[in-house]
């Protein structure tokens, strides 16, 4: 319990060193507190909502001052904090402004990757879009020169190296698709997601308006030829390989709401850009095969060729051994002719591509074709054997009868 | 003599008893109450204050109209090493130093700064004293009450 003493109530020391009109910048201690409270709280927002390295920087100088200007207060602000402290303090900011340090260093990396990504898919598009123009100009002037034979196929050799340079162009943005995304880990691609919105056209984009103008071109009126066609099928196959390879990481990237929607569209495009080209494909080859005078059963997919090719030299094989005619074996020759010099020298690697025939499917005709031929041509030469001998017998009896009558 | 001796044992019992009823009689010396900052408080409708980090909560309305005043916005308020309480506030004529009773807090000094009131005041805890400011005018004073 507290009790005054009155008895020694001493007043020597009141008013000690009375100064008035002292006009000194004097400072409030309370004020200090209060003034490092609010810049402390300034700066921690100011750290939180940086988004810049050079805003960082800025911070950073600010901190230090900060830090100077009241680290000889900082008794002071002990007092006032406690049971924080003013070193306490400056540790969380310090943290606070390396974590956010980090994570800006990170979205400037993103940042680069989508600037470049933006910038490959502008220039893409451009390119692209240019490559349309061309070829839309070409299909109007082979419409209009129809009755232009010469010019027309000059005009068609132009659009196939559209074409071509078309095919080279995509198959290197594919290209490039796999070697980013192929290996990709999971934490990458989310943060490639959250900055792809910043995409106008993302890669997912550009691939449904890829496939969009296969399929067109598949189904141009234009008439092409078989191997432009394989070389289409061909395409469709490596296009389906580089999906297969990287279709779930992309949709994933950049589409992660609705990926299975959109590698549904992607994988239905793929499909609808295989029926475009086989629509053409099938007939221009039954036509080229027919044009060689090989007549082979209607196909409309590639089981369905194989079988037709098959069946066809089963039964000229089977037709050979039967008979044995000359006509058998101008056939067996006719077929041999095409088959090697045509069909596998000319068309082979892009069938194989295509997923037209198969390497044992080519080499199953192969074995047939040999049989066949061994088939068509023993009998000839027995029948030319046969012919000689005949003639050789019908001579001799000749000479013995004119001897004898003699 | 045997009875004076039994007079004498149950006198001390006595005495020993009276004094230890009396209460311990410990007194610690050098005790430091300085507050290191001053408290800046903010009465509520009934004039009360209520500093909630050095645990003291008490009326104004006595020290208003001892100022002649019917309001204020702010009191500032230091407790020096010695375990008095400064108190002031903007607008005030003189620094009030009380010392702390069972319940109370007895006024001890009324100290006149300023016959047209100081303005901006702030106490400031320093080694001997306390410094009292007039942040306006950047008038200062030392002051300082020990028993």
């Amino acid at each position: 319990m507290y009790t005054l003493t009155k008895v020694t109530l001493s007043f020597i020391a009141i008013l000690y060193l009375l100064i008035p009109g002292q006009l000194l910048a004097q400072q409030s201690d309370f004020q200090i507190t209060q003034e490092f409270r609010a810049e402390y709280n300034e700066l921690i927002n100011r750290v939180s909502n940086a988004i810049s390295t050079e805003e960082l920087d800025e911070i950073s100088e600010e901190i230090s001052a900060f830090e100077a200007q009241y680290a000889e207060h900082s008794s002071l602000i002990n007092a006032a904090i406690y049971p924080d402290t003013f070193d306490s303090y400056l540790e969380v900011l310090e943290s606070n402004f390396n974590t956010v340090n980090a994570n800006i260093s990170v979205i400037d990396q993103l940042n680069s990757r989508v600037e470049v990504l933006v910038n490959e898919m502008d220039q893409f598009r451009d390119r692209i879009s240019e490559m349309n123009q061309e070829m839309g100009t070409l299909e109007d002037q082979i419409e209009k020169s129809s009755e232009n034979e010469s010019r027309q196929a000059t005009l068609i050799r132009q659009y196939r190296l559209n074409l071509d340079q078309r095919d080279v162009f995509v198959s290197e943005f594919l290209e490039e698709l796999v070697e980013r995304y192929q290996n990709m880990d999971s934490s990458v691609r989310s943060e490639i997601s959250e900055s792809s919105e910043r995409l106008q056209d993302n890669p997912i984009d550009i691939l449904k308006t890829i496939l969009s103008e296969y399929i067109e071109l598949a189904s141009s009126e234009i008439s092409l030829d078989l191997p432009d066609y394989v070389s289409m099928r061909a395409q469709q196959a490596y296009f389906m390989d580089v999906w297969d390879r990287i279709g779930t990481r992309l949709v994933e990237t950049f589409a992660p709401q609705q990926s299975e929607a959109e590698k549904a569209e992607i994988d239905e495009l793929l499909e609808s850009w295989l029926e475009a080209i086989d629509g053409n494909l099938w007939a221009t080859l039954l036509v080229s095969f027919s044009e060689n005078e090989i007549e082979l059963e209607p196909f409309s997919s590639s089981e369905e060729f194989n079988r037709s090719l098959n069946s066809y030299v089963d039964e000229s094989y089977e037709a050979s051994l039967e008979s044995n005619r000359d006509e058998d074996y101008q056939k067996f020759l006719n077929f041999s002719s095409f088959w090697n010099n045509t069909v596998k020298a000319n068309w082979g690697e892009l069938l194989t591509t295509g997923n037209v025939l198969s390497y044992s499917d080519i080499s199953a005709i192969d074995i047939k074709l040999n049989n066949w031929g061994e088939a068509a041509s023993t009998t000839s030469n027995i029948m030319f054997i046969l012919l000689i001998v005949s003639i050789a017998v019908i001579v001799g009896l000749v000479v013995l009868l004119v001897t004898k009558k003699s | 003599m045997h009875k004076s001796r039994l007079h004498y044992l149950l006198l001390s019992i006595v005495i020993l008893l009276t004094a230890s009823a009396c209460g311990p009689s410990l007194v610690l010396q050098d005790v430091d109450y300085s507050q290191p900052l001053e408290s800046v408080l903010v009465p509520d409708t009934e004039q009360n204050i209520h500093d909630q980090r050095y645990a003291v909560k008490f009326s104004i309305s006595s020290l208003l109209m001892e100022e002649g005043l019917s309001e204020i916005d702010k009191i500032h308020m230091i407790r020096n090493r010695a375990g008095f309480y400064f108190i002031t506030a903007s607008g005030f004529n003189n620094v009030y130093i009380f010392t702390p009773g069972a319940s109370t807090l007895e006024l001890v000094e009324k100290i006149l700064v300023a016959e047209n009131g100081i303005s901006e005041p702030a106490f400031n805890q320093r080694d001997t004293y306390i410094e009292l400011i007039d942040r306006n005018n950047g008038e200062t004073y030392n002051l300082n009450y020990s028993k």
